[in-house]
């Protein structure tokens, strides 16, 4: 593996570079917004004209995470037309421009292999082109997180501040501000080759280490996952009380699924106007009291605490079963957002005590 | 203050007068609290309340949440000022009765916008627009308060609480288009600002119907402001303030400025302030004689 050092105070630089090589730079930038004193400070990714104002490497995350530039909140699929009795059908063809996701954290670069777990792998059986073509001509330069905040909680899925799965070039942050730059596949080889000029010699690899360990201690929400997938395999747990005393102040919105980064749920809608139109494919969420509605007027689903109960399973016990993937990268949007402080790490705490306890407890009555 | 509370908490679940308490809790980090829906004596001691308790509960009581479902006759509930204002306008709406509810209110002297933005303490950099125009933080109408509760005179018109209501009147159409414009972009329809709001009572909302489909459910420019529009217009002489769908958006978008400026347009239309009077039906869904007919020409 290659690897050279990098000055942060050339990042700016960088994305200049890689804007004038005609390719599509998205990074974190401060959202601009009128002046209100509620106002809080928002980082976004997004297509950048120049390498001024860029935040990478700052904050925390991005509202936003990769998975809307891969896939897309919504787009038509195809066109139709009845025209002389009849139906006609039009491919559409969308415009895949070359792009640079650049400054994207661990946590939402992992995700990307659950999206396409869904999206593209055998398990899934089909090959979704407008998400796979997407994918192809998307880079991804990660940067290691030094931190995180209270929502955080990536090591306890399996990740680390400095993963660097799901990235092309990998940056970390040293103390000295210098970045370690990792070339992690050909696509990262050529980014690099663009970014030439300003890389020096070889990394510090063992300064890079010790970086990573330190970020690792400052991700204090800490929960034990691995008992969870056994425990949801046992269906007797599936009417366990714990799922509607948790998830009975859960009021139904989609914010959790929608900001979350493996959350691949959509619908398909034909919008018509006159005689032709499209039909689109767009973000749905399994937390809507329609998602799993049958024309019957049945719904399995009937109570918001079985909807809940549904993302948590398909997070830790589905993606695993069904695509072989990763399901959650703990990058705690969905805790951050909710409304409600509906918190996925009180689950995980609440199962892993009840997968550790002693058969002979679990089953006493007076036991709470 | 709040041993007071829990106290009367207590006592309500010990003599069945309640058959659940909709309060705050710690939440699951420093800066947060939870809602949460206390049925046992002995879990008054988790109830609290300060300035982190932003969520305005009365939605629980909505019926689109089914709380009768659920078998409570009587719910007590800790309301703000605001949020009492919330529960009046739902029994103006017959969303409940106010024997259905058993208000226990609390004094506040603000919340914070954004959990965000606790520091362990209420500031003026902190406190959320809303609270600053406050004129109920002693609530007007509830069944126990820890304390004394003063008259206050309450005639006064609402104020535009957000600069950015009257920044944005001030630009041309064009321009405030493309304001929303920029805004909305971000939208991704994932209904936090509906879910959240104690005022949206529809069992099946307009956006959610498909036969026919009425709204385009897809977060492209024109679904997007099809919805925001039906939302605000939906609110209309009814919405009292409380500021949740833009607390809640996951994205940021501040969609209760649409609110704020139909509250003015209520109040100058029809003198009709929402929540102050459970007897007073809002302009929009009742017939008067002499209503205004200065909008046609």
């Amino acid at each position: 593996m290659k690897t050279a050092t990098l000055q942060k105070s050339d990042i700016g630089k960088c994305l200049d570079l890689l804007i004038q090589s005609q390719k599509r730079v998205i990074a974190p930038q401060l959202r601009p917004r009128l002046d209100s004193p509620d106002a809080i400070d928002v980082l976004m990714l997004t297509p950048l004209e120049n390498g001024d104002n860029h935040q990478v490497g700052q904050g925390i995350l991005p509202l936003n995470g990769v998975k809307e530039f891969l896939f897309v909140k919504h787009e038509p699929i195809l066109a139709f037309e009845n025209k002389d009795n009849k139906v006609h059908i039009k491919e559409v063809h969308h415009k895949y421009p070359e792009t640079i996701i650049f400054g994207v954290r661990p946590c939402d670069a992992a995700s990307i292999a659950s999206q396409n777990a869904v999206f593209s792998s055998d398990n899934a059986g089909y090959n979704d082109q407008f998400f796979t073509k997407r994918l192809e001509n998307t880079t991804i330069v990660t940067y290691s997180c030094t931190t995180g905040d209270q929502s955080c909680f990536c090591t306890s899925v399996g990740l680390e501040p400095d993963s660097d799965r799901g990235s092309d070039l990998h940056l970390t942050e040293l103390p000295d501000n210098t970045l370690h730059v990792e070339i992690k596949t050909p696509a990262g080889e050529r980014v690099a080759n663009i970014l030439a000029p300003l890389l020096q010699g070889e990394g510090d690899q063992a300064a890079r280490d010790t970086a990573g360990k330190e970020a690792h201690k400052n991700v204090s929400r800490i929960r034990n996952s691995h008992l969870i997938k056994a425990w949801l395999d046992d269906q007797s747990n599936f009417d366990d009380e714990m799922w509607e005393r948790l998830g009975e102040k859960c009021i139904g919105c989609g914010a959790c699924t929608f900001m979350c980064p493996t959350c691949h749920c959509f619908d398909i809608v034909d919008e018509t106007r006159g005689s032709k139109g499209y039909r689109i494919k767009f973000w749905d969420s399994c937390q809507f009291d329609h998602f799993t509605l049958h024309s019957s007027g049945h719904n399995p689903r009937d109570k918001q605490y079985k909807r809940y109960r549904n993302r948590f399973t398909c997070k830790f016990k589905i993606y695993q079963d069904k695509f072989n993937a990763q399901g959650c990268v703990g990058c705690g949007r969905c805790i951050r957002d909710c409304p409600v402080n509906l918190d996925i790490t009180e689950y995980m705490k609440e199962v892993d005590l009840k997968a550790s306890l002693p058969n002979a407890l679990r089953q006493d009555p007076d036991f709470e | 203050m709040i041993e007071a509370i829990r106290t009367q908490a207590r006592n309500l679940l010990e003599n069945k007068e309640v058959d659940v308490i909709i309060g705050y809790a710690e939440g699951s980090d420093s800066t947060r609290t939870t809602p949460v829906f206390i049925r046992k004596p002995e879990e008054v001691s988790r109830l609290i309340f300060d300035p982190r308790c932003i969520n305005s509960l009365p939605l629980y009581l909505n019926k689109r949440h089914e709380y009768p479902q659920k078998g409570w006759k009587r719910t007590g509930i800790i309301a703000k000022g605001c949020d009492i204002r919330a529960i009046t306008q739902l029994i103006a709406e017959n969303q409940l009765t106010r024997e259905e509810v058993y208000i226990i209110g609390v004094p506040c002297d603000g919340v914070v916008s954004h959990f965000s933005k606790w520091d362990g303490r209420l500031h003026d950099g902190n406190q959320a627009t809303k609270c600053a125009e406050c004129d109920v933080h002693t609530p007007t109408d509830c069944d126990f308060f820890p304390g004394e509760r003063p008259e206050v005179d309450r005639s006064a018109p609402y104020k535009v609480s957000a600069p950015q209501v009257l920044n944005l009147m001030g630009l041309n159409t064009d321009k405030r288009f493309d304001y929303w414009r920029q805004e909305f972009d971000r939208c991704f329809k994932c209904y936090a600002c509906r879910e959240v709001c104690p005022h949206c009572s529809c069992n099946i909302c307009i956006t959610d119907r498909t036969q026919p489909n009425w709204v385009d459910q897809a977060a492209h420019t024109k679904g997007v402001f099809a919805w925001h529009i039906t939302r605000a217009m939906h609110l209309v002489g009814r919405c009292t303030g409380c500021g949740e769908c833009t607390r809640a958006c996951p994205m940021d978008i501040q969609v209760d400025l649409f609110n704020q400026r139909l509250k003015d347009v209520v109040q100058e239309s029809f003198g009709y302030k929402s929540g102050y009077s459970q007897d007073e039906k809002p302009p929009l869904i009742t017939y008067k004689t002499d209503d205004s007919e200065d909008f046609i020409q």
